[in-house]
């Protein structure tokens, strides 16, 4: 009875989610542009300079996971904004009222912001394939995307809700954002292997949750190599796990 | 049993008593009034009552649950509509209520019902199908009091419900909230800073300043507390003054400028009887005021200044507006 109050109270969230993106979804391709320039420009451009070593695969393989993992991620940690957004119109005090337990609200929330990153995922993937990327196309592997790319929407958004009520206000989420979102790209496996890297860089990448889900994409839909993906999908549930868990701790914070 | 019982209530924050320890209760199927300029600790007792704060001392109960230890079955058993927005104007009407019915667990077999029937209720019908971005503000209050009644609560919590509204738009929400007390018993706990809303709408009423009760009764306790209603009369052939006397106390009598001004319970009533007596005597009355005793006097009395309107009031509109399409 209690699990599956849990459960309905964190779809109920996703869902009124999914009907606001049905009203407009513009934004999704409005978000859709930095990826797509990194995809098009950047991408082109250094299959054809080939000065990343990438292996048996072109440039271009290698960096569309990179790219999706890297969208879903700006998507996601945005989400945090939102949340103060709704703190200030009065909406989050609503929520807060209802008998719903506080940590299924964060995770609700947390599924919400994944399964918007679901529709800004297929819009760089269908970019992808319009440029003629070579990705595997089995309906498994595409499932496995699928349950990766929510989990990546979960884990920067929890993530983004354990600063929001620290930070409070709108301005200071933003900045917070920016300043943590380049970082986390940049030391990730998103746009260059982890074997060109310096080793203090190899050290950081190994605790960037994008490294992981970055990983687990490129085995499913480039290599076909799954050895990793356990230690990918394990690594990320934990880091998710300790973001919703601090959210949810400082979630009443938020309202003082 | 009391609908909601506080008891020693008081609310601290990092230097300041946002609530200090207030004590109150309201009886069941009442509309209790707590009146009083922003800031004065309104909408933190509110918090306390829905349990999204926690007392920094004393205690609060609503119908006998205590709101720190049973918080969720509080919540199950309350409304609230914030002072603030709180439907999602991304959302359409129906979707705004749907969402709520699904939060409090409402059976799916009696959630089409309660949805038309909340819809039906505050007039959004013919609406339930647009965005509630397109809606007017007394159409968006009247959804938020909906979506606050979807779980049928025994006890409903409405923070400054005609903040922002035309005057047509505040009586429609007010006769919504009365007819729930009427017809349905529901207990309503309403924030206000208008004395004129608390005069029409509420049973009762306890008067705020600076987080503490100052005053409470029925808005006409409250009133005649104060005096009562002031009668000004102007006559000039002749002295008034004995006559005057004989149906009430008389503030102001001075004969050679035909002034008079006479204090009395009930003004309407009052002055048929005055102006007849007077005419007994044959004195010309030339003109006759009347100035009905408010909650504002009785603010006056026991707060020491004016309610004004502004603060937090100003930043609620200013939010309303905001999420509302332009054009």
């Amino acid at each position: 009875m209690i699990g599956s109050r849990y459960v309905g109270t964190m779809l109920t969230l996703a869902e009124f989610e999914l009907r606001k993106l049905r009203h407009d979804s513009s934004e999704i391709f409005i978000r859709g542009v930095q990826p797509a320039l990194w995809l098009l420009v950047f991408g082109t451009i250094f299959t054809g300079l080939r000065v990343i070593d990438t292996g048996e695969y072109t440039y271009l393989q290698f960096l569309t996971p990179g790219v999706l993992s890297q969208s879903v991620m700006f998507v996601a940690v945005f989400y945090g904004i939102m949340l103060v957004w709704e703190r200030d119109l009065g909406l989050l005090n609503k929520l807060l009222s209802t008998p719903a337990p506080r940590s299924a609200i964060v995770l609700g929330k947390a599924l919400s912001a994944g399964v918007r990153s679901m529709f800004q995922a297929i819009m760089i993937f269908v970019l992808a394939l319009i440029i003629n990327v070579q990705l595997r196309l089995d309906l498994l592997d595409l499932i496995g995307v699928s349950v990766v790319i929510v989990l990546a929407g979960m884990c920067f958004s929890s993530l983004s809700m354990c600063l929001a009520p620290i930070f409070k206000s709108r301005e200071k989420m933003m900045g917070i954002g920016q300043a943590i979102t380049m970082p986390l790209f940049f030391t990730s496996n998103a746009i260059y292997p982890v074997t060109v890297m310096p080793e203090w860089l190899r050290v950081i990448s190994a605790f960037n949750p994008l490294s992981y889900l970055t990983d687990a994409m490129r085995s499913l839909l480039v290599t076909g190599e799954y050895s990793l993906i356990p230690l990918d999908i394990g690594a990320t549930l934990l880091a998710t796990l300790i973001f919703a868990t601090l959210a949810t701790l400082l979630f009443k914070r938020i309202l003082e | 049993m009391k609908a909601v019982e506080a008891i020693s209530l008081s609310k601290m924050y990092s230097d300041f008593y946002a609530v200090d320890s207030i004590s109150f209760d309201v009886d069941e199927g009442q509309i209790f009034g707590l009146l009083g300029p922003n800031g004065a600790g309104k909408t933190t007792t509110i918090r306390m009552a829905l349990t999204l704060i926690k007392p920094t001392s004393g205690t609060i109960k609503v119908f006998g649950i205590d709101c720190v230890r049973s918080a969720a079955s509080v919540r199950q058993i309350s409304g609230y509509v914030p002072q603030e927005v709180s439907i999602d104007v991304d959302l359409t009407g129906y979707e705004n209520l749907l969402m709520y019915a699904k939060l409090y667990y409402i059976p799916k077999a009696e959630r089409a019902k309660r949805i038309s029937d909340g819809l039906q209720y505050m007039d959004l019908s013919d609406r339930q199908n647009d965005v509630a971005k397109t809606y007017s503000g007394g159409m968006m209050r009247r959804l938020e009091i909906a979506q606050a009644l979807m779980n049928r609560p025994k006890m409903l919590f409405l923070d400054e419900p005609s903040i922002g509204l035309d005057p047509s738009a505040k009586t429609a929400v007010w006769n919504n909230i009365m007819h729930l007390r009427d017809e349905f018993g529901t207990t309503i706990l309403v924030t206000t800073h208008d004395m004129h809303e608390a005069d029409v709408l509420c049973d009762e009423i306890a008067i705020m300043n600076k987080g503490k009760i100052v005053a409470d009764g029925s808005p006409k306790e409250l009133k005649a507390s104060v005096g009562g209603d002031v009668i000004s009369l102007v006559a000039h052939n002749g002295d008034c003054t004995q006559i005057l006397q004989e149906h009430g106390e008389l503030l102001v009598s001075k004969p050679d400028l035909g002034i008079y001004e006479l204090v009395v319970t009930e003004g309407e009533k009052a002055i048929p009887a005055v102006l007849e007596s007077l005419e007994k005597h044959s004195m010309r009355v030339e003109s006759v005021s009347l100035k009905k005793s408010t909650l504002d006097d009785v603010f006056l009395k026991y707060g020491g200044a004016r309610i004004q309107d502004s603060g937090t009031g100003r930043e609620a509109r200013r939010m309303r507006r905001a999420v509302r399409k332009r054009g």
